[in-house]
C-alpha cells in the first residue's frame, strides 16, 4: 500500500499493477461475503430444493418431487395465489397513495416538514414488532377500526370480523403496509420536486387543466422514480414475513398464510429443509420474472431526461 | 365386529395395568422418601456407560417451558441443588410453552440442546426415534433411581430399545367450571352428564345472553374431547399405542366431530369464527372472555388447573372449580399420557452430573418438596411422597389428577400429538374444526381431512 | 373573484386531505400510547384518547421479569448488543466496499459492479435454509455474542448500503482524490482523510437506517437467539403476547410503547438524514 503514492511518471511495473488492481483490494471483504454469505447458500438452495433434505434425517431422495407437490398441493397453491393477491393489492395502493399525497404536499403547503414526519413515523416503525401487536388490537372485533365504522354510521353497520374472516383477514396486512407509505411518498416529493418549474407554466399557458398537467407532465417526469418504488416494493411485498407471523399467525384458515410463511414453517417447524428451498425458489423466480417484466417494460414507460 | 371385542378385552387388560400403576404413584407415600439418593454419595462406583461424578467444577444447562410459577419452582430447587454439589453449577433456560417446540427442535437437530431438558413425550417418537438424541438413562441408574417409577410408566418413555427419559407426571383431561357465572345463570352444581351440559347451554343463552357460553373449546381441545367421546362410547383406544393404527372407523369419527358440532349448536361452546374475531390466534386462558368469565368452563389437563385459574379476575377467581368427568357412553373415555419427561441429551459432557440433578429434583426429599406439583403431580414414589409431606401439593391439581386418573382407562399413542396435527394455526386438528364452524360442514364432510392428515404423518388409516 | 373562491376551496381541500391522512397515520399510535394508560377494562370500550382511570399497572407489569429468565431492560441491552457491531460493521464494510467500486477502474469492475446490483433483489428466503445450516457448522446459532445475526455485515453484505454509498461518492468531486494524491497521501489514506469526510452525511443515515432496520428484525433473532435470556426487544414483545399469564392489554401494549421508544426518539432526532438519505439513494435508480 505505502509504494502505491502518487501517480508519476516513473512507475515500476509492480507498481502499474498495483495501481491496476488496488481497487479489487477494497472489494476483498465484499467478495468473500458475497461467495460464503450469498452466493454458495443461493447455490445450495437450489440444490436441496431437488432433495428431500431434513433436518434430523438428511437426504434420501433426489428429483423434482418438491416441486411436483408444490403446484399439486393445495395448500401450496393456495398459498401462491394469496402471496400474488397480497402483492397485488399493496403495491399499487401504497403507491397511488404515495403519489397523491406527495403531489399535494409538493403545493406550497405550510408545515411541509411536520406533514411529512407525520407520514414518515409509520415507515419507520412499521417493521417493529410493536406495531404488529397494535394493529391485532386495532383490527379486533371491538378494536379501534371496528368501534370508528359504528360510529361513522351512527351504529348502523357492523364492521367485518377482521381477525377470524377469511376474506378480510389479509387486509389487515395490506393495511398495515400500505400505513407505511411515507418512505415511497419521501422519494416521490424528491422527484416532484425535480420536476422543472417552467414546464408546467408552459401548460397553463396551453391551457391544461391541473389533471392534464399531472398526467402529462408529473407523471412522465417522475417515472424513473415510480420504476424505482414500483421494483423495491414488488421484491419486498413477495418477502412479507413479520406482518402475517405475529398478527395473524397465517390464519384465519390459511387466509394469510403467504409463500414466506410456508418456507419458514417447512423449514424451522417440519425441518424439511429441502422443500422449504424448493417453495423459496419458485418465489424468487416469481420475482425475477415480475422484475425482468419491469425492466423490459421500462424502455416503454419510463422516461429518463439524461442517459443516465 | 368380533375382532373389535376382542381387542377391546386387550386393552382393558392394558389399561387395567396403567391404572394399578397410577394408584400405586397417586398413593406410595409409604416412607419412600428414605430410599432416595441412590449413589449420589457412592461416587467411586464403577459406571458401565457413563463416568463417575467429577469433583472439579461442572456446568450444567438445563431447559423448561412453563409459566412463572413452575420457574420459580425449578430456580430454587436447582439453587438447594447447588447448595448440596458445590461443584455443579446448573445454568437454566427458560420460557413459555408457545414457540418452545419450535426453538427446541432446532436445537436438537443442531446439537445444541442443554444437557437436561423437560421435554413432552411426543419428543421421544419426533427428535429421538432411534435414540439419537437422549441418553439411556439405563447407563445413568448409579445416579438416578429407577425404581421409584412403576414399570408401565417407564416403558411409555422408552423408545428405540432406550430409557429416553423419566416421567414427571402423569396426565389427563378434565373440565373446569367457573362456578362464578355458573351461579349467576342460576345452576348451582357442576355438569354431571351430557344433558347437563347442553341444559346449560341453553340456560346461558336465555339467562345471560348470546356471548356467555358455559364452556369453551380451542381446535386441538375439540379433538381431544372427540376422542374422549368416542372412547366413551365405543371402549376402545384412539388408535394402537404401539404402532398407531386407527381403531375408529369414518363413520364412527364422523359422528364423533357432529358431536362437537352439536355442542356449538346448542350454545355450549362459542364458534371457532367468533372466538378468533376478538382473540386472533391466543389461548384461551388469555382472552377477555375467559377473565372476564363469559366462557365458563375448559376442558384442560390437570396441571393447568392453577393457569386457568390465574388468569381469572378477582371476581371470578373465586368460582374456579374442579369438575367431574363426564360419561357420555357406556365406557368410561379419555386418555393419561406421560405429560412431560426430564431427559439428559447426547452431547451433555456430563451425564452422571445431569443424573444426579434429575434425581434431586424428582425422587430426593430436598428437591421433590421444592417442586411441589408445579410439573403435575409427581410420578416419581419418592417425589410424591416428599412433596406431600412438605404440603406443596396444590390442593386443586392433586383434585383434578386425582379425578383424571381414577377415570380414564385409555391409552394415547405418541402420534397423536405430532406438530402437524395439532400445531396452533397450521394443525390437521383446526382445519378440520374450523372447516366445520366455518362452512357448517357435517362430520362426513370433513373426516377425510382428518384421516388424510393423520396417514400424512404415520397413522395407519384402514 | 370565482378563481380566488376555487382557489380557497382547493386549499382547504388539500389540507383537509393531509390532516386526515395525518389523523390516519399517527391516530394508532396515540391510542396506542393513551392505551397504555388505561386499565384493561377500558382499553376496548371506546376509540378515545382521554383516560378515565389513569394507572401506571401496565408499565408496571411490562417492568417485571416475565414467562422466563427475561425482562424488558435485559431485552433492550440485548437488542443493542448485536444492533451496535451491526451498524459499525455494515457502515465501514459497505464504506470500504463503495469505495472500490466508485473510485477505481480495474478489469471486472463492472460483471462485479452488476453482481452486486443483482443481488440487491436477492430475496433473503432463498438464503435462509442454507445460512442456517451454514451457521450451525459455525456454532453461531444461538451464540451469546449473536455472531449469526451481525458477524456477516461485516463483509459488506448489505447490498443496499454499498449500493446507497456508491451514489453518494458519485458526488464527492473526483479533484478532491487527485490533489490528496499529488500531497502523496495512498489511497487508503485518501479514503478515510477525504472521502470519509465528505461522505459523513451519507454515512450517518446509513448507521441510522441499520439502526431502525436491526431494531425493528425479528426474522434474524427468530432464528438464531434461542436462549430466552437473550432475547432481544422484538422476540421478548412477541413472547409476552404469547405467554402463559393472562392476556393484559395494556402490559403488552406498554411493553410495545417502551420497545419503540428509543427509535422514535432517533427518529425525531435525526428525521431530516432519514429523508434525505432515502431520497438519496434512489434517484438514479
Amino acid at each position: 500500500m505505502k509504494e502505491s503514492k502518487a501517480p508519476s511518471l516513473g512507475r515500476t511495473p509492480a507498481q502499474k499493477f498495483f495501481d491496476k488492481w488496488q481497487g479489487l483490494f477494497y472489494l476483498i471483504p465484499w467478495i468473500i461475503g458475497f461467495v460464503v454469505f450469498k452466493a454458495i447458500p443461493f447455490g445450495q438452495s437450489l440444490y436441496y430444493s431437488f432433495t428431500d433434505m431434513n433436518f434430523f434425517e438428511g437426504i434420501h431422495e433426489y428429483g423434482l418431487m418438491n416441486y411436483a407437490t408444490a403446484f399439486t398441493n393445495a395448500k401450496i397453491t393456495k398459498a401462491l395465489i394469496t402471496t400474488f393477491k397480497y402483492a397485488f393489492i399493496t403495491v399499487p395502493l401504497k403507491l397511488i397513495f404515495a403519489l397523491f399525497i406527495a403531489y399535494i404536499l409538493n403545493f406550497k403547503i405550510a408545515c411541509v416538514n411536520l406533514f411529512r414526519t407525520i407520514y414518515y413515523i409509520p415507515s419507520i416503525l412499521g417493521g417493529s414488532v410493536a406495531i404488529a401487536v397494535l394493529w391485532k388490537a386495532v383490527f379486533r372485533d371491538d378494536g379501534l377500526v371496528n368501534t370508528l365504522i359504528r360510529m361513522i354510521t351512527f351504529g348502523h353497520a357492523q364492521g367485518p370480523s377482521w381477525l377470524s374472516d377469511p376474506t378480510y383477514a389479509l387486509w389487515i396486512i395490506c393495511f398495515l403496509r400500505i400505513w407505511q407509505f411515507g418512505s415511497a411518498m419521501v422519494l416521490f416529493l424528491a422527484a416532484l420536486k425535480g420536476v422543472p418549474a417552467d414546464l408546467y407554466e408552459a401548460a397553463t399557458i396551453d391551457g391544461a387543466g391541473k389533471w392534464k398537467q399531472f398526467f402529462s407532465i408529473t407523471v412522465p417526469m417522475i417515472t424513473p422514480i415510480i420504476f424505482y418504488n414500483l421494483v423495491t416494493q414488488i421484491c419486498q411485498a413477495f418477502q412479507e414475513f413479520n406482518g402475517p407471523f405475529i398478527i395473524t399467525n397465517g390464519g384465519p384458515r390459511n387466509s394469510t398464510t403467504l409463500i414466506s410463511i410456508l418456507v419458514y414453517n417447512y423449514a424451522f417447524k417440519s425441518n424439511e429443509m429441502g422443500m422449504a428451498s424448493a417453495l423459496a425458489w419458485i418465489m424468487f423466480v416469481i420475482v425475477c420474472i415480475l422484475t425482468i417484466i419491469a425492466f423490459t417494460s421500462q424502455k416503454k414507460w419510463v422516461y429518463y431526461s439524461d442517459e443516465r | 365386529m368380533s375382532k373389535a371385542i376382542s381387542r377391546r378385552d386387550f386393552i382393558k387388560v392394558t389399561g387395567a395395568v396403567g391404572a394399578a400403576g397410577l394408584l400405586a404413584a397417586c398413593g406410595g407415600n409409604s416412607g419412600a422418601a428414605s430410599s432416595t439418593a441412590p449413589a449420589s454419595s457412592a461416587a467411586a462406583a464403577s459406571v458401565e456407560a457413563v463416568g463417575g461424578l467429577s469433583s472439579d467444577p461442572v456446568t450444567l444447562t438445563m431447559s423448561w417451558w412453563g409459566g412463572e410459577s413452575r420457574h420459580n419452582a425449578y430456580q430454587d430447587a436447582i439453587k438447594a441443588f447447588s447448595a448440596e454439589h458445590s461443584n455443579i453449577t446448573v445454568n437454566p433456560t427458560f420460557a413459555a410453552w408457545s414457540g418452545w417446540e419450535d426453538t427446541m427442535s432446532t436445537k436438537f437437530a443442531g446439537g445444541v440442546a442443554e444437557d437436561v431438558c423437560q421435554i413432552n413425550w411426543n419428543w421421544l417418537y419426533n427428535y429421538s426415534k432411534n435414540g439419537q438424541t437422549f441418553v439411556d438413562l439405563n447407563s445413568t441408574t448409579d445416579y438416578l433411581d429407577l425404581s421409584q417409577w412403576d414399570e408401565a410408566q417407564l416403558a411409555a418413555c422408552n423408545v428405540a430399545n432406550a430409557q429416553q427419559c423419566v416421567p414427571v407426571s402423569m396426565t389427563g383431561r378434565i373440565f373446569y367450571w367457573n362456578m362464578t357465572t355458573f351461579n349467576k345463570a342460576g345452576i348451582t352444581e357442576v355438569p354431571k352428564s351430557l344433558d347437563d351440559l347442553m341444559a346449560a347451554g341453553k340456560t346461558f343463552q336465555e339467562k345471560l345472553g348470546d356471548d356467555y357460553y358455559p364452556l369453551h373449546l380451542g381446535a386441538y381441545d375439540r379433538m381431544i374431547l372427540m376422542v374422549f367421546y368416542l372412547e366413551s362410547k365405543y371402549g376402545k383406544d384412539w388408535a394402537d399405542p404401539t404402532t398407531s393404527t386407527l381403531n375408529y372407523t369414518a363413520d364412527e369419527i364422523a359422528e364423533g366431530i357432529d358431536f362437537i358440532k352439536s355442542l356449538v349448536d346448542g350454545h355450549v361452546i362459542m364458534s371457532l369464527p367468533t372466538y378468533y374475531g376478538s382473540n386472533g390466534d391466543n389461548a384461551a386462558h388469555q382472552s377477555t372472555e375467559w377473565i372476564t368469565g363469559k366462557l365458563a368452563g375448559c376442558f384442560e389437563w390437570d396441571s393447568s388447573a392453577t393457569k386457568y385459574q390465574d388468569a381469572l379476575d378477582e371476581e371470578n377467581k373465586p368460582g374456579f372449580t374442579v369438575g367431574e368427568e363426564i360419561k357420555f357412553g357406556d365406557y368410561n373415555g379419555g386418555f393419561s399420557k406421560v405429560s412431560m419427561g426430564l431427559a439428559i441429551t447426547k452431547t451433555c459432557e456430563h451425564p452422571a452430573e445431569a443424573a444426579t440433578l434429575i434425581n434431586f429434583l424428582l425422587n430426593e426429599e430436598a428437591g421433590a418438596s421444592i417442586m411441589g406439583s408445579e410439573c403435575g403431580i409427581p410420578a416419581s414414589k419418592a417425589g410424591l411422597a416428599a412433596a406431600q409431606a412438605a404440603g406443596a401439593v396444590k390442593e386443586l391439581v392433586a383434585e383434578a389428577n386425582g379425578k383424571v386418573m381414577a377415570f380414564v382407562s385409555n391409552k394415547l399413542d405418541p402420534l397423536f400429538e405430532s406438530n402437524d396435527l395439532k400445531a396452533n394455526g397450521t394443525g390437521v386438528y383446526q382445519e378440520v374444526f374450523d372447516t366445520v364452524d366455518y362452512d357448517n360442514k357435517s362430520g362426513a364432510d370433513v373426516v377425510d381431512i382428518l384421516l388424510d392428515g393423520m396417514d400424512a404423518v404415520g397413522y395407519t388409516v384402514e | 373573484m370565482g378563481m380566488k373562491a376555487s382557489n380557497a376551496i382547493a386549499t382547504f381541500f388539500k389540507y383537509f386531505v393531509l390532516i386526515l391522512v395525518g389523523l390516519i397515520m399517527i391516530y394508532p399510535l396515540l391510542w396506542m400510547i393513551s392505551a397504555t394508560f388505561k386499565d384493561n377494562s377500558e382499553i376496548f370500550a371506546g376509540i378515545g384518547l382521554w383516560i378515565r382511570n389513569p394507572t401506571l399497572e401496565g408499565y408496571q407489569n411490562a417492568l417485571n421479569n416475565f414467562g422466563g429468565s427475561i425482562n424488558i431492560l435485559q431485552a433492550m441491552l440485548n437488542t443493542y448488543s448485536y444492533v451496535l457491531p451491526k451498524v459499525i460493521c455494515t457502515v465501514v464494510s459497505s464504506c470500504v466496499a463503495a469505495y472500490g467500486f466508485g473510485r477505481f477502474d480495474f478489469p471486472g469492475r463492472k460483471i462485479l459492479f452488476s453482481i452486486m446490483l443483482a443481488t440487491l433483489f436477492l430475496p433473503q428466503v432463498v438464503l435462509n435454509v442454507p445460512q442456517f445450516l451454514l451457521y450451525t457448522k459455525f456454532g453461531w446459532v444461538n451464540s451469546p455474542f449473536y455472531l449469526a445475526i451481525w458477524v456477516h455485515t461485516a463483509f459488506a453484505t448489505e447490498t443496499y448500503f454499498v449500493y446507497q454509498l456508491v451514489q453518494f461518492m458519485r458526488n464527492v468531486p473526483r479533484d478532491l482524490d487527485e490533489a490528496a494524491a499529488i500531497d502523496g497521501c495512498s489511497s487508503f489514506q485518501t479514503l478515510y482523510k477525504v472521502i470519509v469526510p465528505m461522505l459523513m452525511p451519507a454515512l450517518v443515515s446509513c448507521a441510522l437506517f441499520q439502526f431502525m432496520w436491526s431494531c425493528n428484525d425479528f426474522m434474524g433473532p427468530l432464528l438464531y437467539v434461542q436462549t430466552p435470556a437473550k432475547y432481544p426487544m422484538s422476540l421478548f414483545v412477541k413472547l409476552s403476547m404469547d405467554g402463559d399469564t393472562g392476556f393484559a392489554w395494556n402490559r403488552i401494549l406498554a411493553l410495545s410503547l417502551i420497545s419503540i421508544l428509543p427509535q422514535l426518539i432517533v427518529f425525531f432526532c435525526a428525521q431530516d438524514q432519514f429523508v434525505e438519505g432515502i431520497s438519496a439513494g434512489a434517484v438514479k435508480g
